[in-house]
Protein backbone atom coordinates (compact mmCIF):
# COMPACT_ATOMS: atom_id res chain seq x y z
CA UNK A 1 0.00 0.00 0.00
CA UNK A 2 2.80 2.37 0.92
CA UNK A 3 4.65 1.30 -2.19
CA UNK A 4 1.51 1.89 -4.25
CA UNK A 5 1.19 5.41 -2.82
CA UNK A 6 4.82 6.04 -3.69
CA UNK A 7 4.36 4.88 -7.24
CA UNK A 8 1.31 7.08 -7.68
CA UNK A 9 3.20 10.08 -6.31
CA UNK A 10 6.04 9.31 -8.72
CA UNK A 11 3.57 9.13 -11.59
CA UNK A 12 2.02 12.42 -10.58
CA UNK A 13 5.34 14.22 -10.76
CA UNK A 14 4.57 14.84 -14.43
CA UNK A 15 7.31 15.33 -17.03
CA UNK A 16 8.27 11.68 -16.72
CA UNK A 17 8.94 9.85 -19.97
CA UNK A 18 6.15 7.69 -21.33
CA UNK A 19 8.13 4.45 -21.01
CA UNK A 20 8.68 5.19 -17.33
CA UNK A 21 5.02 6.13 -16.86
CA UNK A 22 3.87 2.92 -18.51
CA UNK A 23 6.25 0.90 -16.38
CA UNK A 24 5.11 2.64 -13.17
CA UNK A 25 1.47 2.32 -14.11
CA UNK A 26 1.95 -1.40 -14.73
CA UNK A 27 3.71 -1.81 -11.38
CA UNK A 28 0.95 0.19 -9.70
CA UNK A 29 -1.79 -1.96 -11.16
CA UNK A 30 0.01 -5.10 -10.07
CA UNK A 31 0.40 -3.71 -6.57
CA UNK A 32 -3.21 -2.58 -6.29
CA UNK A 33 -4.39 -6.00 -7.45
CA UNK A 34 -2.10 -7.54 -4.88
CA UNK A 35 -3.42 -5.25 -2.13
CA UNK A 36 -6.98 -6.08 -3.06
CA UNK A 37 -6.24 -9.77 -3.09
CA UNK A 38 -4.59 -9.49 0.30
CA UNK A 39 -7.64 -7.70 1.66
CA UNK A 40 -9.99 -10.23 0.09
CA UNK A 41 -8.14 -13.18 1.47
CA UNK A 42 -7.09 -11.70 4.77
CA UNK A 43 -7.90 -13.72 7.83
CA UNK A 44 -7.11 -12.20 11.18
CA UNK A 45 -4.35 -13.98 13.07
CA UNK A 46 -4.91 -14.45 16.77
CA UNK A 47 -2.30 -15.44 19.30
CA UNK A 48 -3.29 -15.89 22.90
CA UNK A 49 -0.64 -15.61 25.51
CA UNK A 50 -0.93 -16.41 29.19
CA UNK A 51 0.65 -13.31 30.64
CA UNK A 52 1.07 -14.92 34.03
CA UNK A 53 3.49 -17.45 32.53
CA UNK A 54 5.85 -14.72 31.36
CA UNK A 55 8.73 -14.26 33.78
CA UNK A 56 9.10 -10.78 35.15
CA UNK A 57 11.86 -8.70 33.59
CA UNK B 1 -0.90 12.08 103.06
CA UNK B 2 1.57 9.95 101.06
CA UNK B 3 3.87 11.58 98.58
CA UNK B 4 3.66 10.19 95.03
CA UNK B 5 5.91 10.66 92.02
CA UNK B 6 5.18 12.29 88.65
CA UNK B 7 5.47 8.91 86.99
CA UNK B 8 2.95 7.49 89.39
CA UNK B 9 0.43 10.22 88.71
CA UNK B 10 0.84 9.96 84.92
CA UNK B 11 0.49 6.17 85.11
CA UNK B 12 -2.62 6.59 87.26
CA UNK B 13 -4.23 9.02 84.87
CA UNK B 14 -3.43 6.63 82.05
CA UNK B 15 -5.09 3.87 83.98
CA UNK B 16 -8.19 5.99 84.56
CA UNK B 17 -8.41 6.94 80.86
CA UNK B 18 -7.97 3.34 79.70
CA UNK B 19 -10.78 2.30 81.96
CA UNK B 20 -13.17 4.88 80.60
CA UNK B 21 -15.23 3.36 77.78
CA UNK B 22 -16.06 6.89 76.52
CA UNK B 23 -12.41 7.41 75.65
CA UNK B 24 -11.55 4.00 74.17
CA UNK B 25 -12.37 2.82 70.65
CA UNK B 26 -13.93 6.13 69.69
CA UNK B 27 -14.26 8.11 66.49
CA UNK B 28 -13.33 11.78 66.53
CA UNK B 29 -14.09 14.29 63.86
CA UNK B 30 -11.76 17.21 63.14
CA UNK B 31 -9.33 18.90 60.82
CA UNK B 32 -5.73 17.77 60.45
CA UNK B 33 -2.97 20.29 61.10
CA UNK B 34 0.79 20.11 61.62
CA UNK B 35 0.87 16.69 60.03
CA UNK B 36 4.37 15.21 60.22
CA UNK B 37 5.46 11.74 59.32
CA UNK B 38 8.67 10.92 61.11
CA UNK B 39 11.10 9.96 58.38
CA UNK B 40 12.85 7.29 60.43
CA UNK B 41 10.19 5.64 62.54
CA UNK B 42 7.36 6.18 60.09
CA UNK B 43 5.05 7.31 62.90
CA UNK B 44 2.68 10.13 62.01
CA UNK B 45 2.09 13.05 64.38
CA UNK B 46 -0.56 15.67 63.93
CA UNK B 47 -3.05 17.90 65.69
CA UNK B 48 -6.75 17.34 65.31
CA UNK B 49 -8.74 20.49 65.77
CA UNK B 50 -12.11 22.10 65.35
CA UNK B 51 -13.11 25.76 65.61
CA UNK B 52 -12.50 25.93 69.34
CA UNK B 53 -10.14 23.21 70.47
CA UNK B 54 -7.25 21.03 69.48
CA UNK B 55 -5.90 17.67 70.56
CA UNK B 56 -2.60 15.94 69.77
CA UNK B 57 -2.79 12.73 67.78
CA UNK B 58 -0.30 10.05 66.89
CA UNK B 59 -0.53 7.21 64.40
CA UNK B 60 2.10 4.54 64.54
CA UNK B 61 3.89 3.55 61.37
CA UNK B 62 2.15 0.23 60.86
CA UNK B 63 -1.30 1.83 60.96
CA UNK B 64 -0.11 4.85 58.97
CA UNK B 65 1.27 2.71 56.14
CA UNK B 66 -2.09 0.96 55.82
CA UNK B 67 -3.73 4.26 54.81
CA UNK B 68 -4.84 4.34 51.19
CA UNK B 69 -4.43 8.10 50.98
CA UNK B 70 -1.98 10.66 52.23
CA UNK B 71 -3.33 12.77 55.15
CA UNK B 72 -2.73 16.47 54.60
CA UNK B 73 -3.08 19.60 56.66
CA UNK B 74 -6.53 21.13 56.37
CA UNK B 75 -8.18 17.82 55.54
CA UNK B 76 -11.45 17.06 57.36
CA UNK B 77 -11.26 13.57 58.71
CA UNK B 78 -12.75 11.13 61.14
CA UNK B 79 -10.10 9.30 63.14
CA UNK B 80 -10.65 6.05 64.98
CA UNK B 81 -8.62 5.36 68.11
CA UNK B 82 -8.37 5.80 71.85
CA UNK B 83 -7.36 8.61 74.19
CA UNK B 84 -4.33 7.88 76.33
CA UNK B 85 -1.52 9.57 78.19
CA UNK B 86 1.97 10.04 76.91
CA UNK B 87 3.63 9.49 80.25
CA UNK B 88 6.95 11.15 79.46
CA UNK B 89 5.27 14.51 78.78
CA UNK B 90 2.19 14.09 80.90
CA UNK B 91 0.12 14.86 77.86
CA UNK B 92 -2.92 13.10 76.65
CA UNK B 93 -3.38 12.38 72.99
CA UNK B 94 -5.41 10.30 70.58
CA UNK B 95 -3.71 7.12 69.47
CA UNK B 96 -5.10 6.71 65.96
CA UNK B 97 -5.67 3.34 64.21
CA UNK B 98 -7.36 4.64 61.09
CA UNK B 99 -8.27 7.85 59.37
CA UNK B 100 -11.07 8.26 56.87
CA UNK B 101 -11.70 11.46 54.99
CA UNK B 102 -14.86 13.18 56.13
CA UNK B 103 -17.13 13.41 53.10
CA UNK B 104 -15.41 11.79 50.14
CA UNK B 105 -14.27 8.20 50.65
CA UNK B 106 -10.67 7.37 51.41
CA UNK B 107 -10.31 5.64 48.06
CA UNK B 108 -11.47 8.65 46.08
CA UNK B 109 -9.22 10.98 48.06
CA UNK B 110 -6.33 8.61 47.44
CA UNK B 111 -7.19 8.54 43.77
CA UNK B 112 -7.27 12.32 43.50
CA UNK B 113 -3.94 12.51 45.27
CA UNK B 114 -2.39 9.94 42.96
CA UNK B 115 -3.76 11.79 39.95
CA UNK B 116 -2.15 14.99 41.15
CA UNK B 117 1.13 13.26 41.79
CA UNK B 118 1.23 11.58 38.40
CA UNK B 119 0.17 14.77 36.67
CA UNK B 120 3.04 16.57 38.37
CA UNK B 121 5.39 13.82 37.18
CA UNK B 122 4.24 14.46 33.60
CA UNK B 123 2.65 11.04 33.15
CA UNK B 124 -0.49 12.59 31.65
CA UNK B 125 1.28 15.17 29.49
CA UNK B 126 -0.26 15.72 26.10
CA UNK B 127 3.23 16.09 24.67
CA UNK B 128 3.97 12.49 25.55
CA UNK B 129 0.92 11.14 23.75
CA UNK B 130 1.98 9.31 20.65
CA UNK B 131 0.03 8.99 17.42
CA UNK B 132 -1.42 5.57 16.70
CA UNK B 133 -0.03 3.68 13.70
CA UNK B 134 -2.21 4.20 10.65
CA UNK B 135 -2.12 0.53 9.75
CA UNK B 136 -0.95 -1.54 12.69
CA UNK B 137 0.49 -4.95 11.95
CA UNK B 138 0.13 -6.49 15.37
CA UNK B 139 -2.41 -5.26 17.88
CA UNK B 140 -1.73 -6.25 21.48
CA UNK B 141 -4.68 -6.78 23.82
CA UNK B 142 -3.93 -6.92 27.51
CA UNK B 143 -6.97 -8.05 29.45
CA UNK B 144 -8.60 -11.10 30.94
CA UNK B 145 -8.83 -13.73 28.22
CA UNK B 146 -11.91 -15.15 29.90
CA UNK B 147 -13.71 -11.80 29.86
CA UNK B 148 -15.98 -10.23 27.26
CA UNK B 149 -13.49 -7.48 26.42
CA UNK B 150 -11.13 -9.68 24.41
CA UNK B 151 -14.05 -11.24 22.50
CA UNK B 152 -15.34 -7.77 21.64
CA UNK B 153 -11.95 -6.68 20.35
CA UNK B 154 -11.52 -9.86 18.29
CA UNK B 155 -15.02 -9.50 16.82
CA UNK B 156 -14.54 -5.90 15.79
CA UNK B 157 -11.08 -6.45 14.36
CA UNK B 158 -11.95 -9.61 12.41
CA UNK B 159 -14.71 -7.69 10.71
CA UNK B 160 -12.95 -4.37 10.21
CA UNK B 161 -9.31 -5.23 9.91
CA UNK B 162 -8.71 -8.86 8.95
CA UNK B 163 -5.24 -8.04 7.60
CA UNK B 164 -3.94 -7.46 11.11
CA UNK B 165 -2.78 -9.72 13.83
CA UNK B 166 -4.08 -9.83 17.38
CA UNK B 167 -1.77 -10.69 20.21
CA UNK B 168 -3.93 -11.20 23.28
CA UNK B 169 -2.16 -11.39 26.61
CA UNK B 170 -4.01 -12.76 29.57
CA UNK B 171 -3.99 -10.46 32.59
CA UNK B 172 -5.71 -10.48 35.94
CA UNK B 173 -7.89 -7.38 35.91
CA UNK B 174 -9.20 -7.29 39.43
CA UNK B 175 -7.95 -8.03 42.88
CA UNK B 176 -4.56 -7.50 44.43
CA UNK B 177 -2.60 -9.32 41.75
CA UNK B 178 -4.16 -7.21 39.00
CA UNK B 179 -1.76 -4.25 38.77
CA UNK B 180 1.34 -6.44 38.50
CA UNK B 181 -0.40 -8.75 36.08
CA UNK B 182 -1.42 -5.85 33.85
CA UNK B 183 2.11 -4.42 33.91
CA UNK B 184 3.53 -7.81 32.94
CA UNK B 185 0.96 -8.08 30.15
CA UNK B 186 2.01 -4.70 28.76
CA UNK B 187 5.70 -5.69 28.79
CA UNK B 188 4.86 -9.04 27.21
CA UNK B 189 2.84 -7.49 24.36
CA UNK B 190 5.54 -4.91 23.81
CA UNK B 191 8.20 -7.62 23.66
CA UNK B 192 6.09 -9.59 21.18
CA UNK B 193 6.47 -6.72 18.70
CA UNK B 194 2.97 -5.26 18.86
CA UNK B 195 2.78 -1.79 17.37
CA UNK B 196 -0.24 -0.68 19.36
CA UNK B 197 -1.78 -1.96 22.60
CA UNK B 198 -5.29 -2.09 23.96
CA UNK B 199 -5.29 -2.35 27.74
CA UNK B 200 -8.52 -2.72 29.62
CA UNK B 201 -11.53 -4.69 30.62
CA UNK B 202 -15.28 -4.61 30.29
CA UNK B 203 -17.33 -2.21 32.37
CA UNK B 204 -17.63 -2.51 36.12
CA UNK B 205 -18.14 -0.58 39.31
CA UNK B 206 -15.50 1.77 40.64
CA UNK B 207 -14.17 -0.99 42.83
CA UNK B 208 -13.56 -3.27 39.88
CA UNK B 209 -11.52 -0.66 38.11
CA UNK B 210 -9.04 -0.11 40.91
CA UNK B 211 -6.28 -1.97 39.08
CA UNK B 212 -6.51 0.66 36.35
CA UNK B 213 -6.02 3.34 38.96
CA UNK B 214 -2.77 1.83 40.19
CA UNK B 215 0.35 3.93 40.01
CA UNK B 216 2.48 1.15 38.54
CA UNK B 217 -0.02 0.56 35.76
CA UNK B 218 0.14 4.25 34.90
CA UNK B 219 3.93 4.03 34.69
CA UNK B 220 3.80 0.82 32.65
CA UNK B 221 1.53 2.57 30.15
CA UNK B 222 3.66 5.70 30.14
CA UNK B 223 6.88 3.76 29.64
CA UNK B 224 5.48 1.44 26.99
CA UNK B 225 7.42 1.93 23.76
CA UNK B 226 4.32 1.71 21.56
CA UNK B 227 1.06 3.68 21.84
CA UNK B 228 -1.50 2.39 24.31
CA UNK B 229 -5.28 2.68 24.03
CA UNK B 230 -7.10 2.35 27.33
CA UNK B 231 -10.44 0.59 27.29
CA UNK B 232 -11.63 0.39 30.84
CA UNK B 233 -15.27 0.38 29.97
CA UNK B 234 -16.35 3.27 32.09
CA UNK B 235 -18.09 6.15 30.40
CA UNK B 236 -18.31 8.69 33.17
CA UNK B 237 -15.05 8.70 35.04
CA UNK B 238 -11.51 8.57 33.77
CA UNK B 239 -9.24 6.06 35.42
CA UNK B 240 -5.57 6.82 35.82
CA UNK B 241 -4.88 4.31 33.04
CA UNK B 242 -7.14 6.40 30.78
CA UNK B 243 -5.23 9.53 31.61
CA UNK B 244 -1.84 7.90 31.08
CA UNK B 245 -2.83 6.19 27.83
CA UNK B 246 -2.15 7.72 24.44
CA UNK B 247 -5.82 7.34 23.54
CA UNK B 248 -8.85 6.53 25.65
CA UNK B 249 -11.77 4.45 24.45
CA UNK B 250 -15.04 4.10 26.35
CA UNK B 251 -15.28 0.35 25.63
CA UNK B 252 -13.05 -2.43 24.29
CA UNK B 253 -15.05 -2.43 21.03
CA UNK B 254 -14.45 1.28 20.64
CA UNK B 255 -10.77 0.73 21.36
CA UNK B 256 -10.62 -1.83 18.56
CA UNK B 257 -12.21 0.67 16.21
CA UNK B 258 -9.68 3.33 17.17
CA UNK B 259 -6.79 0.87 16.85
CA UNK B 260 -7.27 0.03 13.20
CA UNK B 261 -8.99 1.49 10.15
CA UNK B 262 -11.91 -0.24 8.47
CA UNK B 263 -10.72 -2.42 5.63
CA UNK B 264 -13.47 -0.84 3.51
CA UNK B 265 -11.55 2.41 3.65
CA UNK B 266 -8.51 0.57 2.36
CA UNK B 267 -10.46 -0.71 -0.63
CA UNK B 268 -11.52 2.86 -1.34
CA UNK B 269 -7.99 4.08 -0.92
CA UNK B 270 -6.73 1.49 -3.39
CA UNK B 271 -9.41 2.48 -5.90
CA UNK B 272 -8.49 6.12 -5.43
CA UNK B 273 -4.80 5.40 -5.93
CA UNK B 274 -5.66 3.46 -9.07
CA UNK B 275 -7.67 6.37 -10.43
CA UNK B 276 -4.82 8.74 -9.73
CA UNK B 277 -2.31 6.38 -11.37
CA UNK B 278 -4.52 6.05 -14.41
CA UNK B 279 -4.98 9.78 -14.74
CA UNK B 280 -1.25 10.38 -14.52
CA UNK B 281 -0.44 7.60 -16.96
CA UNK B 282 -2.98 8.96 -19.43
CA UNK B 283 -1.62 12.46 -19.16
CA UNK B 284 1.88 11.09 -19.75
CA UNK B 285 0.47 9.37 -22.81
CA UNK B 286 -1.17 12.59 -23.97
CA UNK B 287 2.06 14.49 -23.56
CA UNK B 288 3.96 11.83 -25.45
CA UNK B 289 1.43 11.72 -28.25
CA UNK B 290 1.46 15.48 -28.62
CA UNK B 291 5.20 15.40 -28.92
CA UNK B 292 4.95 12.54 -31.39
CA UNK B 293 2.51 14.43 -33.54
CA UNK B 294 4.72 17.50 -33.56
CA UNK B 295 7.87 15.52 -34.33
CA UNK B 296 6.11 13.45 -36.97
CA UNK B 297 4.93 16.56 -38.73
CA UNK B 298 8.49 17.85 -38.80
CA UNK B 299 9.77 14.49 -40.04
CA UNK B 300 7.21 14.25 -42.82
CA UNK B 301 8.17 17.70 -43.94
CA UNK B 302 11.65 16.38 -44.58
CA UNK B 303 10.65 13.16 -46.41
CA UNK B 304 12.00 12.66 -50.00
CA UNK B 305 8.47 12.36 -51.27
CA UNK B 306 7.54 15.65 -49.77
CA UNK B 307 10.70 17.27 -50.96
CA UNK B 308 10.01 15.99 -54.50
CA UNK B 309 6.54 17.37 -54.27
CA UNK B 310 7.92 20.63 -53.03
CA UNK B 311 10.47 20.72 -55.88
CA UNK B 312 7.74 19.87 -58.37
CA UNK B 313 5.66 22.67 -57.05
CA UNK B 314 8.59 24.98 -57.29
CA UNK B 315 9.30 23.85 -60.84
CA UNK B 316 5.72 24.46 -61.84
CA UNK B 317 5.88 27.84 -60.38
CA UNK B 318 9.13 28.69 -62.06
CA UNK B 319 7.71 27.46 -65.34
CA UNK B 320 4.65 29.55 -64.86
CA UNK B 321 6.76 32.54 -64.03
CA UNK B 322 9.00 32.08 -67.03
CA UNK B 323 5.98 31.64 -69.28
CA UNK B 324 4.44 34.85 -68.09
CA UNK B 325 7.75 36.60 -68.45
CA UNK B 326 8.05 35.52 -72.09
CA UNK B 327 4.47 36.42 -72.71
CA UNK B 328 5.03 39.87 -71.26
CA UNK B 329 8.03 40.32 -73.45
CA UNK B 330 6.15 39.28 -76.54
CA UNK B 331 3.22 41.50 -75.62
CA UNK B 332 5.54 44.42 -75.21
CA UNK B 333 7.21 43.70 -78.52
CA UNK B 334 3.92 43.47 -80.36
CA UNK B 335 2.69 46.64 -78.75
CA UNK B 336 5.80 48.44 -79.94
CA UNK B 337 5.40 46.96 -83.38
CA UNK B 338 1.85 48.21 -83.52
CA UNK B 339 3.01 51.64 -82.50
CA UNK B 340 5.70 51.69 -85.15
CA UNK B 341 3.32 50.49 -87.79
CA UNK B 342 0.94 53.25 -86.90
CA UNK B 343 3.72 55.78 -87.09
CA UNK B 344 4.88 54.39 -90.42
CA UNK B 345 1.37 54.46 -91.62
CA UNK B 346 0.97 58.13 -90.78
CA UNK B 347 4.14 58.89 -92.73
CA UNK B 348 3.00 57.00 -95.83
CA UNK B 349 2.73 59.25 -99.00
CA UNK B 350 -0.54 57.57 -99.77
CA UNK B 351 -1.98 59.30 -96.72
CA UNK B 352 -0.73 62.68 -98.12
CA UNK B 353 -2.38 61.93 -101.42
CA UNK B 354 -5.59 61.19 -99.65
CA UNK B 355 -5.52 64.75 -98.35
CA UNK B 356 -5.51 66.08 -102.02
CA UNK B 357 -1.87 66.05 -103.00
CA UNK B 358 -0.73 64.31 -106.21
CA UNK B 359 2.49 62.67 -107.34
CA UNK B 360 4.03 63.34 -110.74
CA UNK B 361 6.12 60.67 -112.46
CA UNK B 362 8.06 60.98 -115.73
CA UNK B 363 9.29 57.79 -117.23
CA UNK B 364 8.49 56.05 -113.92
CA UNK B 365 10.50 58.53 -111.83
CA UNK B 366 8.90 60.69 -109.25
CA UNK B 367 9.50 64.36 -109.97
CA UNK B 368 10.24 66.77 -107.17
CA UNK B 369 10.79 69.80 -109.52
CA UNK B 370 9.90 71.00 -112.98
CA UNK B 371 13.53 70.89 -114.12
CA UNK B 372 13.93 68.51 -117.02
CA UNK B 373 10.41 68.99 -118.19
CA UNK B 374 9.68 70.43 -121.60
CA UNK B 375 6.40 71.37 -123.27
CA UNK B 376 4.89 68.42 -124.96
CA UNK B 377 6.28 65.84 -122.46
CA UNK B 378 3.86 63.29 -121.20
CA UNK B 379 3.74 62.69 -117.43
CA UNK B 380 1.80 60.29 -115.19
CA UNK B 381 -0.23 61.62 -112.27
CA UNK B 382 -1.01 59.59 -109.10
CA UNK B 383 -3.89 60.73 -106.91
CA UNK B 384 -5.04 59.44 -103.62
CA UNK B 385 -7.23 57.18 -105.59
CA UNK B 386 -6.60 56.46 -109.26
CA UNK B 387 -4.20 58.04 -111.85
CA UNK B 388 -4.06 59.88 -115.21
CA UNK B 389 -1.70 60.76 -118.06
CA UNK B 390 -1.13 64.47 -118.85
CA UNK B 391 0.78 66.55 -121.40
CA UNK B 392 2.91 69.48 -120.31
CA UNK B 393 1.84 72.65 -122.06
CA UNK B 394 3.94 75.13 -120.28
CA UNK B 395 6.65 75.21 -117.65
CA UNK B 396 8.18 77.72 -115.08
Amino acid sequence: MTKLSRIVSELEKGDIPLEKAVELYGDGLKLSAMCRKQLDEAQIKITEEDGAAVPEK
Amino acid sequence: MPVITVTQINKYIGFILKGDKNLQGIMVKGEISNYVRHYKSGHAYFTLKDSESAVKAVMFSQAASRLKFQPEDGMSVIVSGSVNVYERDGAYQIYVNDIVPDGAGAASVALEQLKKKLAAAGIFDEAHKRPLPEMPRKIGVVTSLSGAAVRDVINVLSRRYPIGEIYAVNAVVQGEAAPDSICRGILCAEAAGCDVLIVGRGGGSDEDLSAFNAEKVAYAIYNCKVPVISAVGHETDFTIADLAADRRAPTPSAAAEIAAPDVQLLYEKIAQLERRAERSALSALDRASERFIALNARLLAQSPENRLKLSGMRLDELEKRSKTAVQHYLDRLSARLGENIARLDSLSPLKVLARGYSLVYKDGRLLASSDGLSSGDTVELRFGSGGAKAEITDKW
